[in-house]
């Protein structure tokens, strides 16, 4: 395996394999700041420029190039406009665009590269020298773990809600009943649609997360008007010290490690990592009522955390050629059209152009911090754009990133219908993230709590205590870290309304 | 020295003249002949599932023998019916298409209530591109050796045993409902998202069988992780490994076929022009070598041949949405 390993490095050592990295990671970028374009579409676009080089060292790292760009690109409409491109970039929105706001996009972004190509290469790193032995790690949960961690996940949301308690719960609430309409899984009997077509498949995530988070923004943008237009310089603010990402180190590993811990889990996703790693951060910092309002440390958190996911999803592809999701499995059918299958006998018979291309990946996390590097004052100037013009723009991408995720004309009026709720909410002092949350813990809670049902059969408590003690015991810990964490968020709550009166 | 330029100006705008005639009657020569512009290839799947990646593969090549490229639009939503509805209501004058399966064309009137359409009387075949063969599959180190043993077992624990399949009325749900309907039995079958979750329950042990594509467990089954039970058809695909046909399993059982469709109100020429486009392909060694490299077999079918198929297989899948509503 070692011989494998060395061998891949010499063969990754190309100039060209670097070229078509580069030009992948620029492209993926490109596409993930586009709102609607997903990572999957682009790189499914793409496809056949990728198996028409014929070289398994171009086309797989052009490939992977637009995966890992098209995670970060999603950060940057996220951070200037509140319009998260993908659904990864949900929780950069919360502090990367109160940054902007404040006059500070560009730290923001340097931040969110920052953070995204040291989690990034560290997590490709542990791929890399742990992806034999960790590959026995990854079976072992199935639908019953990632139900129980789901669980977890919406009580550790509901507990660390900002504002009181109740809005919380009721926001989680909800979003967890917008996540049943449509079909169900199970049977496809239809829920809440009232007959019509339209809601056969529930609600899209892309125009949930453009109404509730962008149209809100650009409604108070309309309202601000133009009067503090400043000197472009104060408009864009200054770079990333490097002190502040000394600063934010620790958030960095500490969301690495959440972020390739989910990573590992087939089927979590980078929404849930983004999310669990910037509850983290806030639980552990010192100051957590800046978080929300512009904290810098928001922002390494959620996009370490985030890009973390995405080296390990690459385990279960490559040893046991299991695509857990619909990038993944792209990249299967580009390894397969290159004449390696993945699977169990893959590094056998081609250890050195897998390692190879694991290393590639790895080098590419530095060509991504150059790239991003010279491109980020470019993509900053968006917001010197005079508001009578950037207002307009903001919302034909607001329509446009809603229509493309799916072509579907209903998702347009879905749009609108939560940039109502979400100016509502903020009229309202409600937080909208509980919500978000709940309806993407909740398809996945129903989802895989109905496998789990199904595979227990007629006795759940004997199939939980026999077989599946690792479920239970996350369902048995759920309540102690939740009052755990809750009671913390507490104290903090009354500090705030004390300082507050 | 002026007479030079001049003449030489006067071949230039000679030759430019006769460059744009010949340019115009070219264009219009191509203007009189179907396809003069890209052709829209409705794919009622999401980005990224087997449909996506044979279509991205045969488009490719297509373009050679149409003369104009085909563009994928994916349609996703509704278990195809967004994509299929999309396609139907398209003006039938060739440019667009729809990629589809028999269970999106034949079965899902049946299991979904497809209330808009009616794929038979409003889709005419192109051409079936190829097939998914499904083979039953269990652990390496399952008990079961033959798949007697574990129909036996079966038929011993009537809904104990689990199968992991790849979602409701999915390519591998269709296969296992058909094999209980068959031979009479009694699976709980374990919903997963995709063909790819499916087998990895099945390596898990979580569930007792599963089904897959033979050619996307190769590996698996070289490293002894999976044995395979039996693959679909009449005859024997793999030397040792019983048929359908041989254990009393319906033979156009466990078959995905994966068709290019037109509106049914397509000129005849148009479609004509189509279908021999797509036998043309069949002769393009590029397009065979990529296709068995993504492990995907060219199984060619022809518009008419296939026509003649979906009628049958349609009737067949009526009666099995019949049986397992009963279940």
């Amino acid at each position: 395996m070692l011989d494998a390993l060395l061998a891949g490095f010499d063969a990754a050592l190309r100039v060209d394999t670097f070229i078509w990295m580069s030009g992948g990671l620029l492209l993926g970028m490109l596409m993930g700041a586009m709102p609607g374009f997903t990572t999957t579409m682009g790189m499914s676009v793409l496809m056949p420029v990728a198996f028409l080089v014929g070289d398994p060292l171009l086309g797989i790292p052009f490939l992977i190039g637009i995966y890992k760009g098209g995670i970060y690109g999603g950060s940057v409409p996220a951070i200037l406009i509140s319009m998260p491109g993908t659904a990864a970039s949900v929780v950069t929105v919360m502090d990367g665009h109160e940054l902007t706001k404040k006059g500070q996009p560009r730290k923001a972004l340097d931040m969110g590269l920052a953070a995204s190509v040291i989690s990034d290469f560290i997590s490709d790193f542990l791929t890399l020298i742990l992806i034999i032995p960790v590959a026995a790690i990854v079976l072992g949960f199935g639908p019953p773990e990632i139900a129980a961690i789901m669980f977890l996940s919406l009580v550790i949301v509901a507990v660390t809600a900002t504002g009181p308690v109740l809005k919380g719960l009721l926001m989680l609430g909800v979003g967890f009943w917008l996540s049943f309409v449509g079909a169900d899984p199970f049977s496809a009997m239809e829920r809440y649609t009232f007959g019509t077509t339209e809601l056969y498949d529930g609600f899209h995530l892309i125009p949930m997360l453009i109404g509730l988070f962008a149209l809100p923004e650009i409604f108070n943008a309309v309202r601000a008007g133009d009067k503090q237009r400043g000197h472009v310089t104060s408009l864009i603010g200054d770079r990333l010290s490097w002190a502040e990402l000394k600063n934010s180190m620790r958030t960095i590993l500490r969301s690495t490690g959440i972020g390739t811990a989910v990573g590992l889990v087939p089927g979590l996703g980078q929404t849930v990592a983004a999310m669990m790693g910037y509850i983290a951060a806030k639980n552990a910092s010192k100051h957590p009522e800046t978080f929300g309002k512009g904290e810098l440390d928001g922002v390494a958190a959620a996009e370490s955390a985030n890009n973390a996911v995405n080296g390990p999803t690459m385990v279960p592809l490559l040893t046991l050629g299991i695509p857990g999701d619909n990038v993944t499995a792209l990249l299967l059918g580009a390894f397969m059209m290159q004449g390696l299958r993945p699977g169990p006998t893959l590094f056998e018979t081609s250890g050195a152009t897998v390692f190879a291309i694991l290393i590639v990946m790895l080098f590419a996390n530095l060509i991504f911090w150059v790239i991003g590097y010279y491109t980020i004052p470019l993509f900053s100037r968006v917001v010197t754009i005079r508001k009578g013009l950037l207002i307009p723009i903001t919302i034909m991408l607001a329509f446009t990133g809603t229509y493309l995720a799916r072509s579907n004309p209903f998702d347009l009026i879905t749009l609108i219908g939560f940039g109502v709720i979400g100016l509502a909410a903020r009229k309202a002092a409600f937080d909208v993230m509980p919500m978000v949350m709940g309806f993407i813990l909740g398809r996945e809670l129903e989802y895989s709590f109905g496998q789990t049902l199904s595979l227990a059969g007629d006795n759940l408590l004997q199939f939980a205590f026999t077989e599946r003690l690792g479920m239970t015991a996350i369902v048995i810990a759920t309540p102690i870290l939740g009052t755990l964490i809750g009671l913390r968020m507490n104290r903090l709550r009354r500090q705030e309304l004390m300082r507050g009166g | 020295m002026a007479t030079k330029s001049v003449l030489r100006r006067y071949a230039t705008a000679n030759a430019m003249l006769g460059g744009m005639l010949a340019l115009l009657l070219s264009s219009g020569v191509v203007l009189a002949q179907y396809p003069e512009r890209p052709i829209t290839l409705i794919t009622p799947y999401a980005a990224g599932g087997s449909h996506d990646l044979n279509a991205r593969v045969f488009t490719t090549y297509i373009q050679r023998y149409l003369g104009q490229p085909i563009v994928i639009k994916l349609v996703p939503g509704q278990a195809g019916q967004k994509g299929t509805l999309e396609a139907v209501q398209a003006p039938p004058d060739g440019y667009t298409l729809i990629f589809t399966d028999n269970y999106r064309d034949q079965l899902y009137q049946h299991t979904f209530g497809t209330r808009h359409y009616d794929t038979t009387e409003d889709l005419v075949a192109v051409a079936r591109l190829n097939y998914g063969q499904v083979g039953m599959i269990v652990r390496g180190d399952s008990p079961y050796r033959t798949w007697q043993d574990f129909e036996a077992d079966a038929r011993a624990r009537p809904g104990e045993l689990k199968m992991s399949h790849s979602g409701l009325w999915a390519a591998f749900f269709v296969a296992g409902a058909q094999v209980m309907k068959d031979r009479d039995l009694r699976l709980r079958m374990v919903p997963y998202r995709g063909g790819g979750p499916a087998k990895a329950a099945l390596l898990a042990d979580d569930v007792d069988i599963s089904a897959a594509f033979p050619a996307t467990v190769l590996a698996d089954v070289e490293a002894g992780l999976i044995r395979i039970l039996a693959t679909a058809g009449a005859e024997r695909t793999i030397a040792d490994v019983p048929s359908f046909a041989e254990l009393g399993i319906s033979p156009t059982t466990g078959y995905m076929h994966r068709a290019v469709m037109a509106p049914r109100a397509i000129p005849e020429d148009r479609l004509a022009r189509l279908r021999a486009a797509f036998d043309e392909l069949q002769r393009d060694a590029d397009y065979r070598a990529a296709m068995t490299r993504l492990g995907e077999n060219t199984e060619y079918l022809d518009g008419v041949a296939y026509e003649s198929e979906r009628r049958a297989l349609g009737q067949q899948y009526g009666e099995l949405a019949e049986a397992i509503a009963e279940l």
